[in-house]
């Protein structure tokens, strides 16, 4: 029995279980030492292809810019597999991982060589044999799309204030100085290439949140290799933590053109990874995302496809990974992202289960929705921790204040599609 | 009357938002005429919070501004003031919820000390630092 039982009554909701686990300081996911083993290897799997999406999309946002053929957009300089995470190594702000602050070896290797022979980047890129950036662009495009309609934080609604405009004027122009063609065509259509602008300004803002979350995920791995983390609740609280270390590092987009940097979103607007970044992130990526085109058709005029923007629930904590395990399908790409780089122990893991080594991309698929799931439940708790009260309050009117937040946020896995009921069972996968 | 700032500068229990409010360049606004109504945290409210937060913030100056500033609203509200409404608007811009039906409650803070007046408005002490959301 909690703490939280002894003084209020137990709640009637059909996820009553988890919720008194949530309120116990648990996870969604069950604390089993199999979950933990699993969760820990997918975020080591996450972390290596996460630190070439970080990297790459600020290359885009500040580089690449408004390249109207941007064919190498995927070919990442040296200088930002040398970029120093603000977080990592000697030189970070705050240090969440003790390893370094380049790009992790283990992607340096794979760019180099892939899973076939060492060649061109060229080589790679034609056959596919390279990290998918275009899930990483799926995830950033989810976040412009709902980033209106979700009106969290400040950063979309500055997209469309005159100063923003103003600045993103001065640079498109810098960029295409020189270029009559390009500028008469900025002239024709202004709206179209701020469009580009603002989408641009969504690279960064995501490249900034990855920054962050790469070199987490790499020292929880190290933790547990060590023989830290007793249960997924130590998982799970570790990530809380993170959440409030970082909560304050500023979400901006600098673009550089002709080695002079452009402001487009200055630091000093105040924008923070929590508020602009963190917390957009997951109700547009976990929860909505949009509907995978390919190996499912959706009928909109069947009511298939939901009429309100925030009715959508195609993220990963609803998906049925086995319909999206096709190729093309941004989540199978990213599981044949964190294939190349999966632990040992998972790889022995996937070999024992279902159709071993032929299914591997469903289950590790899986693993992956069990981790989210219980990064999912770390946001939670962060949200009530900042908002709310502590778990073992003494006043039952703030316990049942915590109760009514754990049970709206439940409520949200009560439609079919969810995944919460499933990851309950250890023989889902 | 001493103002907000001088109150604060004087009181053992505001150490840190004294230096973060110095860090964050907002010693001269809040000694302006105001008025302003500021929810100030004890330094055992900023203890609270986990390690490296504070870090974080302290590093970058408008972000740090923008959580402070959170803890301020226009006009000079005393507890009876905020005892009729349900919200009110800091200057940061996000809503603050009031709840004085029990104790006095400021979001997910109780008021530990209320109605310090100063030169340009009114102090009430908190137990908890509070975030928008």
């Amino acid at each position: 029995m909690t703490q939280t039982l002894t003084k209020i009554s137990p709640s009637n909701h059909e996820f009553a279980d988890i919720i008194h686990r949530l309120e116990a300081g648990g996870s969604m996911l069950p604390d089993t030492p199999e979950n933990l083993m699993q969760i820990i290897g997918i975020y080591k799997a996450y972390a290596v292809p996460m630190d070439f999406y970080w990297r790459d999309l600020l290359y885009i946002a500040e580089k690449v810019f408004l390249n109207p053929l941007p064919f190498f957009k995927y070919f990442l300089p040296q200088e930002y597999l040398d970029l120093k995470n603000h977080y990592a190594g000697d030189t970070a702000d705050l240090r969440v991982w003790r390893g370094c602050a380049e790009a992790h070896p283990e992607l340096i290797n794979f760019i180099e060589k892939g899973e076939t022979i060492k060649g061109s980047k060229l080589f790679h890129h034609l056959w596919h044999d390279r990290i998918n950036m275009e899930f990483a662009e799926a995830c950033m495009r989810a976040m412009y799309w709902h980033g209106r309609d979700m009106g969290m934080g400040k950063f979309d609604s500055y997209l469309d204030s005159d100063e923003y405009k103003h600045n993103a004027d001065v640079a498109i122009k810098a960029y295409f100085k020189g270029n009559p063609a390009m500028l008469g065509l900025y002239k024709l259509f202004p709206e179209m290439f701020l469009e580009q602008v603002r989408q641009l300004s969504y690279y960064s803002n995501l490249g900034l949140f990855w920054e962050v979350m790469c070199p987490v995920f790499y020292e929880m791995s190290d933790i547990y290799d060590e023989g830290g983390f007793k249960d997924v609740s130590d998982a799970m609280n570790f990530l809380v933590n993170g959440i409030f270390a970082i909560a304050g590092r500023p979400i901006y987009h600098h673009v550089y053109i002709d080695g002079k940097c452009y402001e487009i979103i200055s630091k000093s607007k105040g924008f923070t990874w929590l508020y602009e970044a963190a917390l957009p992130y997951v109700e547009a990526v976990f929860y909505r995302t949009s509907p995978f085109r390919g190996t499912k058709s959706y009928n909109a005029q069947a009511k298939q496809v939901p009429e309100h923007q925030k009715d959508f629930h195609y993220g990963i904590l609803y998906a049925d990974v086995f319909p999206v395990g096709s190729a093309g399908i941004p989540p199978t790409l990213l599981m044949d992202d964190m294939l190349h780089f999966l632990p040992d122990y998972l790889k022995e893991y996937y070999q024992k289960n279902c159709r071993g080594e032929d299914d591997q991309l469903i289950q590790l698929g899986i693993t992956f929705q069990r981790s989210m799931y219980n990064v999912t439940s770390a946001v939670i708790q962060a949200l009530r921790t900042a908002l709310l009260y502590p778990l073992d309050d003494e006043n039952p009117k703030h316990l049942m204040k915590n109760r009514q937040f754990f049970e709206a946020q439940m409520d949200r896995f009560k439609r079919p599609e969810a995944r919460l009921k499933d990851i309950q069972n250890p023989d889902y996968r | 009357m001493p103002t907000i700032v001088d109150i604060a500068v004087n009181n053992d229990n505001f150490k840190t938002l004294v230096t973060a409010v110095t860090v964050a360049n907002l010693v001269e606004v809040l000694k302006s005429p105001g008025p302003f109504t500021v929810f100030a945290p004890t330094d055992q409210a900023f203890a609270k919070l986990p390690p490296g937060t504070i870090t974080t913030l302290v590093q970058n100056i408008p972000q740090l501004s923008r959580i402070l500033t959170y803890h301020v609203v226009p006009g000079k509200l005393m507890k009876s003031d905020l005892e009729k409404v349900n919200s009110v608007i800091s200057v940061e811009g996000s809503p603050i919820s009031i709840d004085c039906s029990d104790n006095f409650e400021v979001k997910n803070a109780t008021v530990i000390m209320a109605d310090i007046e100063a030169d340009n408005g009114v102090i009430h002490v908190i137990d908890n630092v509070i975030l928008m959301g």
